[in-house]
């Protein structure tokens, strides 16, 4: 891609060694700018027309977030190898009004050996103090780098775009025990649930409500085609939150059981459908007195939510349900923030089935 | 059984709070401004951001004759003029299916016996379980009346597994006599725990922040006390003047009206000990020992430090605007203070010998709510000799507009000279966070909703500040021997006295 279509996109091109005194330089331009920071974003992806399109994600998610992007571009595969390097600004103006608020963005093209040297360009050009967020939006591939990996604060990747779940947990896994830290992991096929899990858990917020959870006999769930991943997951924060068992007996099976004091072995049935939609169009679960449904109708941005006995009152209510944009997505997870420990025990319910 | 004993599983990693219950809300004074500007659209924006209960009903309680239809239609109004965001069709559509109008005298019994009638028919209906939260959004006279009645009528009791809670706006009382008539008024039929008196400074983000910067940084605790710190000031100014409020604030003043409450309890958060946990109740136990720590003023003394002014005719941003004795609704010859300076002494270990500067006021050239704390200055040795004293170290928490956190602190010019000059390292939410924070009324609704009364003022709170502010009326109201009421222009910082305050400790208001 040339260098001249892809400045007018990700800004200034400027010599990889220069980036600091010309971003001084850019600061400087206008005094009634004000620069913010309070993580590092990088973002790293393989694909060919990546800069651009991540150029406009970033200048989406400094709105409400202000960061120090670092958006590579990387071509491994390149027979020619070389780095440009390019900067810019993206201003907003303050919730105040009163002032434009800025986030810088460093953009880089590593191609061919180079690629090999990301961790140095990474670590030269992060804010210091700052956090760092790593985004990959490619699968991981071993060797995993413990160098980069060492100063990642969290990295998002998102799993529904995953070929083989278990083999990229395990990538990640040994990424985090070589870092000696705690990476947290955020996954987006996990933030995609998120209000999608808000609008089933505000059902049994009630004490009055709670042995409703004791009784789901059936939970059925249609997703996208593709989203089968995300409706596990959903799957496996529900199994790990309510204390259900795996029905080992067939590996791919998705019976789960609860173990009550008072009786028998409890089964619960679960049924994914695919339909096109939105990635999780609707999960219903039933008691036998009881029934809880969250329907997303495909392109809505609320939740159709409703509760009801069997013969009984019903309740409606709109929630808000979220967008799947990856600049949505990326949005909800630096609002939310957290160690996203349910996230871990939802996956070791499912990780079989991913 | 509490709900703390019992939490839902599912809620784990999603909410960092409590989490609002199923309630009925019955608004006293549904027709009246503050249910129009502030609480319906603060409901109605808990709805749209997803947060509130699946089952709340909204029961507007005044005596104007009115269909639930035509209350929908004026709240929809309402909102959409109000609203912090847009409203939406569909969740409005939605929302507006849970309010309702309950047309009734305050002192009509039979109105009450029907509300009990229409609430349990919504728990059955709406699935509200029960739960009721009555707001006193009326006048304070009528709290009495409406109290008595919920009395009479069983709404002060909830049944088995459900719980009544009242809130209670500003003021509470007038002094320390009727603030503590007016709560053995509520308390007849509604438990301390039961009563949320709402103070809606507390809500903001600001205030609440106070709190994470003093106790979640490591760095500043260690300075906060009389040894490293030279004073504290806090300063509520606004460029408005009395506005449509002469009725009100004809009768209150300026120490009424925001130091008693607002500005009291904002000191009682910079001024508390840490609390043995973020419990309601060990919090406001370390803010009410502030209030009980303050010196209180001798007659003589309110005449030393505390200055009250009224301002007089001048100009704000360049436009003129008459004096207070001639807006509508004031008396001519009115005695009413619309600005307050004062000096405060709080006697414990931490704050002891540290001035707390108070001033509040109309009519002053800009708007803005601060504290703001003037650490001791450097030792005059080095860079701080006499022939070159340098300024302190100022921590401001600005908490409107533009909120934020500044350090003012030293740094050498760059040059081959040695000078050193203030400069300011400075947070403002609004830059590091894009995301517009919930109206203050948002949260303490949720708060009300999930019984966490932490931004809550407590009965002994209240009584405290008003047995310190009393002190300085009855001064004020001494017929030979009352200190001044002073005059200031519209548009300046107050009155010179205020400045002597200052001048006589040889120090100086913060400039905003």
């Amino acid at each position: 891609m040339p260098a001249a279509t892809e400045s007018v996109a990700v800004g200034m091109p400027v010599e990889v060694g220069d980036i600091p005194r010309e971003l001084k330089k850019l600061n400087a331009e206008d005094s009634g700018r004000t620069r913010a920071s309070l993580i590092n974003l990088a973002v790293y992806s393989e694909a060919p027309d990546s800069l651009g399109k991540n150029t406009a994600i970033i200048s989406e998610i400094t709105e409400d977030h202000a960061c120090r992007a670092i958006v590579i571009a990387a071509a491994p595969t390149a027979k020619e190898s070389r780095v440009e390097a390019w900067i810019s600004a993206h201003c907003h103006v303050s919730r105040a009004g009163s002032k434009q608020v800025c986030s810088e963005q460093l953009s880089f093209s590593i191609e061919g050996e180079r690629c090999g040297l990301l961790p140095n360009i990474v670590f030269a050009q992060l804010d210091s103090d700052l956090p760092l967020y790593l985004w990959w939006q490619e699968e991981f591939r071993a060797p995993m780098d413990p160098q980069l990996w060492a100063w990642v604060d969290r990295v998002i990747y998102d799993s529904q775009t995953w070929r083989d779940f278990d083999e990229q947990m395990q990538l990640v896994e040994t990424a985090q025990q070589e870092a000696r830290q705690r990476i947290v992991l955020c996954d987006l096929n996990w933030i995609r649930l998120v209000q999608l899990r808000l609008a089933v858990a505000q059902f049994f917020d009630h004490r009055a409500a709670h042995h409703h959870l004791e009784e789901i006999k059936t939970v059925a769930i249609e997703h996208a085609p593709g989203f089968r991943s995300t409706a596990l997951l959903l799957v496996g924060w529900l199994a790990a939150q309510l204390g259900w068992e795996r029905d080992r007996g067939n590996r791919r099976s998705l019976g789960f059981r609860r173990k009550r004091e008072e009786d028998d072995d409890w089964q619960i049935t679960i049924s994914l459908r695919e339909k096109e939609g939105e990635p999780v169009n609707s999960c219903e679960m039933k008691t036998d007195k009881a029934g809880f449904k969250i329907v997303h109708k495909p392109g809505a941005d609320l939740l159709g939510v409703s509760f009801g006995r069997i013969e009984g009152r019903h309740m409606d209510q709109v929630l808000p349900a979220g967008k799947n944009a990856p600049v949505a997505l990326v949005q909800e997870e630096l609002r939310r923030g957290g160690p996203h420990n349910v996230y871990l025990r939802a996956v070791a319910q499912v990780r079989d089935l991913l | 059984m509490s709900d703390k004993q019992l939490p839902n599983p599912l809620r784990e990693g999603l909410s960092s709070k409590a989490v609002p219950q199923p309630c009925a809300i019955v608004i006293f004074g549904a027709t009246g401004d503050l249910t129009h500007r502030k609480l319906i659209p603060a409901l109605y924006n808990i709805a749209a951001d997803g947060e509130m209960p699946p089952a709340v009903a909204v029961i507007g309680f005044a005596r104007r004759p009115k269909t639930d239809e035509e209350f929908r239609a004026e709240m929809a109004e309402a909102t959409r003029n109000f609203s912090r965001q847009t409203v939406r069709d569909e969740v409005w559509q939605h929302f507006a299916q849970s309010l309702f109008y309950h047309q009734s005298e305050f002192a009509d019994e039979e109105g009450y016996r029907k509300l009990a009638e229409r609430l349990d028919r919504l728990d059955q209906e709406s699935g509200t379980r029960g739960n009721r939260l009555f707001y006193f959004a009326a006048s304070p006279e009528q709290f009495e009346t409406i109290v008595e009645n919920l009395n009479k009528a069983g709404l002060n009791k909830a049944r088995e597994g459900s719980w009544a809670r009242v809130i209670l706006e500003k003021p509470f009382g007038t002094d320390l006599a009727s603030a503590r008539h007016l709560n053995q008024i509520v308390q007849r039929s509604f438990k301390e725990d039961q009563t949320y008196r709402i103070d809606h400074f507390l809500g903001k983000e600001t205030a609440q922040n106070i709190l994470v910067l003093r106790f979640a940084n490591a760095i500043f605790e260690p300075l906060w006390n009389t040894r490293y710190i030279d004073h504290v000031q806090i300063t509520a100014a606004e460029t408005l003047g009395v506005e449509n409020r002469a009725g009100y604030y004809e009768g209150a003043g300026a120490l009424r009206d925001m130091v008693q409450n607002h500005l009291l309890q904002l000191f009682c958060l910079v001024g508390m000990e840490p609390p043995t946990d973020l419990g309601a109740d060990s919090i406001r136990d370390e803010k009410v020992k502030v209030v009980r720590s303050l010196r209180p003023f001798s007659q003589d003394e309110v005449g030393t430090f505390v200055v009250r002014g009224q301002y007089a005719a001048g100009a704000i941003n360049g436009q003129p605007v008459t004096a207070y004795r001639e807006e509508k609704g004031v008396d001519p010859k009115s005695q009413t203070e619309t600005f307050v300076a004062l000096r405060m002494l709080v006697d414990n270990w931490r704050w002891s010998e540290v001035p707390i500067y108070v001033r509040v006021g109309k009519r002053l050239p800009k708007s803005g709510t601060e504290i703001s704390i003037h650490f001791k200055k450097a030792p005059s040795v080095l860079f701080n000799r006499e022939s070159q004293a340098i300024e302190q170290n100022v921590l401001v928490i600005r908490i409107q507009p533009d909120e934020g956190i500044s350090l003012r602190m030293q740094a050498k010019v760059p040059g081959t000279s040695f000078r050193i000059e203030s400069v300011k390292m400075d947070f403002h939410y609004g830059t590091s966070f894009g995301k517009a924070s919930p109206e203050a009324y948002e949260r303490l609704l949720l708060d009300a909703m999930a019984g966490d009364a932490t931004l809550f003022a407590r009965r002994d709170e209240v009584e405290q500040a008003w047995a310190f502010v009393d002190t300085i009326e009855e001064a004020w109201a001494e017929k030979e021997n009352a200190p001044k009421l002073c005059t200031y222009p519209a548009g300046s910082w107050g009155p010179e006295e205020a400045d002597e305050l200052m001048a006589r400790d040889k120090r100086s208001w913060r400039r905003l």
